[in-house]
């Protein structure tokens, strides 16, 4: 078999009648395997916030966050499974309905979103909440890979190649800025450059964006004041390590004290309230102090093995949509993994990206696992030799 | 169409090329950054990290470590710690288990007595785990407080151990003990120098705790680190010597008016033991804040806040000082001694000297005449007539005999100032006391006191003036003069004891320096003698106790340098007296500080310092077993006349040197007081019942310290009372009590005897000076 553009460019754009009834073992495996590892860290990290419940949330209930991740990871596997079964034709149609869909509902949030941490982000519905900025991320890979797919030929102009593009990110990341929320912007900002890389975009449109989000970077820093200060914390945590900085110092204390081999599954010291968002955004902080670096670094491994898998899946796609979708949603995927890591490391500055399969919330693991189902339902259609 | 194609066909390949480049970047090039990040963090910089995090997962909770006792040297409780409890709130509880605020401000404001509104206000403080409601609270409040929180189920209010200081006997001996600070840390006197032997070392556990506090589940860890509690100290002081020196003292600054206060020292001059040292204007430990009534006044009419706290301040640190041991002062006089010393030592002055005195004397390098007291002069007198004078014209002659650089010497070796290399660096020295707070001496240096063109500075010193030491070098110095001529080092604490009753430490007597010989301190002491014992010529005549030996030595000081500010003229007054005067074993320094004669008593040490020191004398004396010199000659011995008729009462009271009055109206004696046997004083009215009971009622010893011998003899025998005495009797309408065994206010049953020390009283021109 040879991966080459003829290939590619031979198929066409819709797929082939026939499926494989099976999608892709060893990405299913390992996604899997991170999601029990993360359900896990889950119980391991959570617990004591939820015994000691400061912020009365729990009742005290020390596996109150455990049942329910449990409970979502369960869910989302179905839904996994569900996306696995829809062909990507199906997605093809819908992209565009789901990204005005998204619109809404990222409309309706500055309305009648729910307000925690002077950000509003979530919609109650019923008891569950969601962030759509979370579906607006699948929605910008599936809509880009949709208008990349009609516009083939024609990307490297700026009429087909950035405008639309160019305004649907404008619409979404509009009304984040509302929320506001600086990280999703970030995120689906990154998702959207990667989109337009795989689609073709002429290199220098990509310098020109970097030179405009520099820009853009800038006059977000001076708007929003909580950014601002992030970034000094990020310099010199230690400076102001009682407020500013005391996420990412306790953070750092975490990771560090691990040391080579980890004080055990179960061992975390920090855990007992000293770190904040420990089953959450600084999961991993936990993961290093409990695991060690040798741990750690395994689950690194594992997700580098994942996503890996799944730009390997993206080259045996049979269309150029499944292709475009597979590497958008591996490339979601690593861009989350990594500034969640960079974030709790200190590599970058400190904002709230939660670690995919990891990090406590139900709605965006519900999410999370759908997407992986796409990519297992393309895998599907990889020709068999 | 095969453009088309072919278009496509790159567009494709660019994708694959373009998915590469993802791949590498996001599959292998981010993951090994986070991993060499990772690396750096918990490889190489992971004991830093460690170390943060155990040390802020770790408390460390201090234990108390119980601090020691101080006793006097009788075995009596001077200071002892107890446990006590502080109240505080957990406001984060009490808004966690929704405690009701108002109830629980409502119970602790009064129980504790405080404001309602400001518990309240504790009790809502968000997100804190201690406010501080009330410390050091008594066992029966805390009792209180225990059941007010276990009624109410109330989680937020806490109460932890904490230890209290408690000086049982109030103001006794407050500027030798000092006191504790809330943290149990001694701020003054014996509390702040022996603070690490008192205090001992607290043991503390080290428990994993989460970030409020609270425990770590399922990781306890819990390490009790053992202290020590704090070693008891014996000290030297004697609480009964201590109260009569307090209770003379106090009368002293109430008669005399002493506007700033007075101090005196009780000393062991054989061993340089602290036996008593007070100080006035002082404080009752207790309570150590809490300012005299005066004080207090002044300051809630301030009119600003800030002026109000200065005064208190002020106050404070006014109370607190301990002027026997902080305050310089010219010593006068007294330093007399100092001067007769060093004179008889080198063989510069013998008994058999003659010293003329015209009322002044010049001095080179001085244009005003060095005046004597007495404007007249003393004319032709011995050595012991011109120490019993205290005349300064012969102490300048006897100073000058000596030479400023032997005279220099000797104040080096008396410990007024250190000995010192260089000849140009005015000098200072202290005793070396084990109190904390003391002062040292300011005198000249050697080249300038020694000027051969200027001989004022020794003139001036050999009668106590121009230089400054404290109450207690001179109390010391003194105490080398009269006890065969070694310099002892002051101390007040005589040992100290470990919590397992094993002795650690005890101080050995420190000889400092051997000054003079054993045979001119005789000289001395006999000559001092003769200044207490000379009704006719001593100055300090007004210490005498009858039938014991006392010697002495008055001294007025003008406060110059206050002089020279205000113009006004203020004195310090003081006596330095000690007994047995041949075998001393106790000397006793007393200073009045700015005294003033509206009770129309002269200011002078002789009038208002050495009757002071007399009263002492006479409580001290006979509680230390010291012998009176004289037999009791003079009292009387209660026949028994029971059975018999008055007539033949009468009789027999007669011989034995006694009156009586009758009670009853039956023929013959049923009962008498006091009972046959009992030793009372010549001239007591005696009661004889006839066919009468004695009354059980109980009687008040009233105060018979200022009264007549006579008078108290009668005041006595009306309450059924009698009066004894070891003091020999001379003039009972001229002799005065100075002491009495049983303390006024004790209650004693008809037919009790109170033991009496006499002094002689009297007022002439000698005791001016």
């Amino acid at each position: 078999m040879r991966y080459d553009g003829a290939r590619l460019a031979g198929l066409p754009n819709t797929p082939a009648a026939v499926r494989r009834p099976r999608f892709d073992g060893p990405f299913f495996v390992l996604s899997m395997l991170l999601l029990l590892i993360g359900v896990v860290m889950v119980l391991s990290a959570s617990y004591p916030r939820a015994w000691y419940d400061p912020g009365h949330v729990t009742g005290g209930n020390a596996a109150y966050y455990f049942v329910r991740q449990l409970v979502f990871a369960v869910l989302g596997v179905g839904a996994m499974m569900f996306a696995s079964c829809i062909p990507m034709p199906v997605y093809r149609r819908t992209a565009f309905s789901f990204l005005l869909f998204t619109l809404f509902l990222l409309a309706l949030v500055p309305l009648v979103g729910v307000k925690a941490n002077g950000s509003r982000r979530w919609l109650g519905v019923g008891g569950l909440t969601l962030q759509p900025s979370e579906l607006a991320k699948l929605a910008v890979i599936l809509s880009f890979s949709a208008l990349i797919c009609r516009y083939r030929g024609k990307m490297r102009s700026f009429r087909y190649g950035i405008l639309p593009f160019a305004g649907i990110l404008g619409a979404i990341i509009g009304l984040l800025v509302l929320e506001p929320h600086f990280s999703a912007s970030v995120i689906i900002l990154a998702v959207g450059a990667v989109m337009l890389f795989l689609g073709g975009v002429r290199i220098i449109w990509f310098a020109g964006a970097f030179g405009a989000a520099a820009t853009g970077i800038a006059v977000l820093l001076t708007l929003f004041p909580y950014a601002s200060s992030r970034l000094i914390s990020w310099r010199d945590p230690f400076s102001d390590s009682s407020d500013q900085g005391y996420q990412i110092v306790q953070s750092l204390y975490t990771i560090g004290s691990g040391g080579l081999s980890g004080l055990g599954l179960g061992g975390s010291r920090q855990k007992f309230l000293y770190l904040p968002e420990e089953h959450n955004d600084f999961i991993f902080s936990v993961v290093c102090e409990e695991l060690g670096f040798i741990g750690a670094a395994l689950i690194l491994c594992l997700f580098a093995l994942l996503i890996l898998r799944g730009y390997w899946i993206a080259f045996h796609c049979r269309d150029r949509f499944s292709f475009l979708v597979v590497g958008g949603v591996t490339s979601l995927l690593a861009v989350q993994v990594f500034l969640n890591v960079a974030v709790v490391t200190n590599l970058v500055p400190c904002t709230g990206i939660s670690l995919p399969m990891f990090s406590y919330g139900g709605t965006a693991l519900l999410i999370q696992l759908f997407e992986l189902g796409i990519v297992l339902s393309a895998s599907r259609d990889i020709p068999v030799h | 169409m095969a453009n088309k194609t072919e278009a496509a066909a790159l567009a494709g390949r660019q994708m694959l090329r373009r998915g590469a480049v993802l791949a590498a970047v996001f599959g292998v090039g981010a993951f090994s950054v986070l991993l060499a990040r990772l690396y750096h963090l918990q490889i190489t910089e992971h004991s830093f990290y460690e170390e943060l995090a155990i040390s802020q997962q770790l408390r460390s909770v201090p234990g108390t470590a119980k601090r020691g006792v101080i006793y006097d040297c009788n075995g009596n409780v001077l200071a002892v710690s107890a446990s006590v409890d502080n109240v505080y709130l957990s406001p984060a509880e009490i808004e966690a288990n929704k405690e009701d605020r108002a109830l629980i401000a409502g119970g602790l404001s009064e129980i504790l007595g405080l404001d309602y509104d400001e518990v309240y206000e504790k009790t809502g403080r968000r997100g804190s785990w201690y406010v501080t409601v009330a410390r050091k609270i008594e066992a029966d409040t805390a009792a209180q407080i225990r059941r007010f929180k276990t009624d109410n189920k109330l989680g937020g209010v806490r109460l932890e151990t904490d230890s209290k200081r408690y000086y049982p006997n109030g103001r006794l001996a407050c500027h030798l003990l000092g006191f504790v600070g809330t943290d149990n840390y001694g701020l003054e006197g014996i509390e702040a120098r022996y603070n690490e032997a008192l205090s001992g070392t607290a043991g503390r556990s080290l428990r994993a705790t989460n970030a409020y506090g609270g425990e770590m589940l399922l990781k306890r860890y819990e390490e009790y680190r053992p202290g020590e509690d704090g070693c008891d100290l014996v000290t030297t002081v004697d609480a009964s010597i201590q109260y009569y020196v307090e209770k003379h003292l106090r009368q002293a600054v109430l008669d005399y008016d002493a506007l700033n206060g007075a101090g005196a020292i009780a000393m062991d001059v054989n061993t340089g033991a602290i036996l008593a040292m007070a100080s006035l204007g002082d404080y009752d430990p207790n309570h150590f804040l809490t300012v005299s009534d005066k004080a207090q006044i002044l300051a809630d009419s301030a009119a600003t806040k800030e002026e109000a706290a200065a005064i208190l301040a002020e106050a404070q640190a006014r109370q607190w000082r301990n002027k026997a041991l902080s305050d310089t002062y010219e010593p006068g006089s007294t330093f007399k001694i100092i001067t007769l010393a060093m004179a008889l030592e080198e063989g510069k002055a013998s008994l058999g000297d003659s010293f003329y005195c015209g009322g002044s004397t010049v001095v080179q390098g001085r244009t005003n005449p060095i005046r004597c007291w007495k404007s007249g002069g003393h004319g032709s007198q011995n050595l012991t007539q011109a120490v019993q004078h205290s005349c300064n014209v012969a102490f300048v002659n006897i100073g000058q005999r000596v030479g400023a650089e032997r005279f220099y010497d000797y104040c080096e070796a008396f410990g007024f100032l250190e000995l010192s290399e260089d000849p140009d660096v005015n000098l200072t020295a202290r005793t070396g006391i084990d109190l904390s707070g003391e002062s040292g001496s300011i005198w000249w240096s050697r080249n300038t006191f020694c000027s051969k063109k200027n001989l004022s500075q020794l003139a001036a010193a050999s009668f106590g003036q121009t230089f400054t030491i404290t109450p207690l070098q001179l109390i010391t110095a003194v105490s080398a003069c009269v006890n065969g001529g070694r310099l002892m080092e002051p101390y007040v604490v005589q040992r100290m004891i470990a919590p397992d009753g094993s002795v650690t430490w005890e101080h050995a007597p420190k000889l400092v320096r051997r000054v003079i010989s054993e045979s001119t301190s005789r000289k001395v002491r006999e000559i001092l003698e003769q200044v207490v014992g000379d009704p006719q010529d001593g100055t300090g005549r007004n210490a005498a106790v009858t039938g014991y030996r006392i010697g002495g030595k008055t001294g007025t000081s003008e406060k110059v340098s206050l002089e020279a500010r205000t113009g006004q003229k203020e004195y310090i007054v003081s006596f330095i007296g000690f007994a047995p005067a041949d075998d001393p074993k106790i000397a006793i320094l007393v200073f009045l500080d700015t005294p003033s004669d509206k009770s129309g008593i002269y200011i002078s040490g002789g009038q208002m310092a050495a009757p002071v020191v007399g009263r002492m004398m006479a409580d001290i004396l006979p509680y230390l077993g010291v012998e009176p010199a004289h037999d009791k000659t003079e009292g009387a011995v209660m026949p028994n006349c029971v059975g018999l008729d008055l007539p033949e009462a009468a009789e027999r009271l007669k011989e034995a040197n006694l009156r009586c009055r009758t009670i009853g109206a039956g023929s013959t004696v049923t009962n008498q007081l006091p009972a046959a046997g009992t030793e009372i004083a010549a001239g007591t009215e005696v009661i004889l019942y006839f066919d009468a009971e004695i009354s059980p009622d109980v009687e008040t010893l009233p105060e018979l310290t200022g009264m007549r011998y006579d008078e108290a003899r009668d005041t006595l025998s009306y309450y059924g009372l009698y009066l004894t005495t070891r003091s020999s009797v001379t003039d009972p309408a001229r002799q005065t009590v100075g002491g009495q065994s049983l303390p006024a206010g004790t209650q004693l049953r008809h037919g009790g005897v109170v033991e009496v020390t006499l002094i002689d009283s009297g007022e002439d021109l000698l005791g001016k000076y």
